[in-house]
């Protein structure tokens, strides 16, 4: 019996992507709702949610006036660079790409990593994440996604180690 | 007359007169239950150019104690390793070196 094909895998020098259109379709909105929350504290300026915090890591944490310059030197870029991996991803998608090359895979890895950052963080994960994860709360649809990403961002770093 | 000054004592300015901004900073990645452990050791290895082997000990480090350095260097270098970590979803910080 022939194994199922997993969901990115490496072909030579590029990778191949090997996903349903219908999950497609669900990481494309994820995508948006990414940016949404990107944009809603573009400057950092805004009361910050423990989702946002999940994606912009406090860099000083015991030196607040040195924190406050990484911040404003860095969010905005740091922003950019995520909108940037978001818009790869959708590019991708949107012109039915199977086969990306490895700047389009990491922003692949990044883009699915940040979404399962807010979700993880929504959901206030805690478990081992190579745990079975999940396993006691996989009766909701917010937890098989979760799962659901895990298994995809676990086969894209997969992909990447293969020689 | 003295034909020779005498010896004036130097003192030399580094050593023990390091200032706070001249000693290095470490570059430090923690635990958290969210990302994976095999995407962490990726990263380690892409980022900073560990072998497998290098990126998985460190990563096991992050893992078992709650936190690990990773990487060193100046103030500049230091916080452009914490932003590319930051740029991945790891949660990195940044002080100076103990």
């Amino acid at each position: 019996m022939a194994r199922p094909r997993p969901p990115v895998y490496r072909v030579k020098d590029r990778y191949r992507l090997h996903i349903g259109d219908d999950e497609l379709v669900l990481i494309r909105r994820l995508l948006d709702e990414l940016r949404e929350l990107l944009l809603s504290d573009a400057d950092g300026t805004a009361p910050t949610s423990a989702m946002l915090t999940r994606l912009f890591p406090v860099a000083h944490p015991d030196d607040p006036e040195l924190e406050d310059e990484y911040q404003r030197l860095m969010r905005v870029e740091l922003v950019a660079s995520k909108l940037k991996a978001i818009e790869a991803v959708e590019a991708v998608i949107d012109a039915s790409a199977t086969s990306i090359d490895e700047a389009q895979l990491t922003a692949f890895m990044q883009s699915i990593n940040s979404i399962r950052l807010v979700l993880g963080t929504l959901l206030d994960v805690t478990d081992d994440p190579d745990a079975e994860v999940v396993t006691e709360h996989d009766d909701t649809a917010e937890y098989q996604l979760y799962g659901y990403l895990s298994w995809l961002l676990e086969w894209t770093v997969r992909a990447f180690s293969d020689e | 007359m003295p034909t020779t000054l005498n010896p004036v004592e130097v003192k030399d300015p580094d050593l023990d007169e390091k200032t706070a901004e001249d000693r290095p900073w470490v570059v430090i990645v923690w635990n958290d239950p969210i990302n994976l452990m095999s995407y962490v050791t990726l990263v380690l290895q892409k980022l900073f150019g560990y072998s497998l082997e290098k990126a998985t000990e460190l990563m096991l480090d992050v893992h078992e104690k709650g936190r690990a350095v990773v990487a060193n260097g100046t103030h500049e270098q230091a916080e452009m390793h914490v932003f590319r970590l930051h740029e991945h979803g790891l949660w990195a910080t940044m002080e100076h070196d103990a």
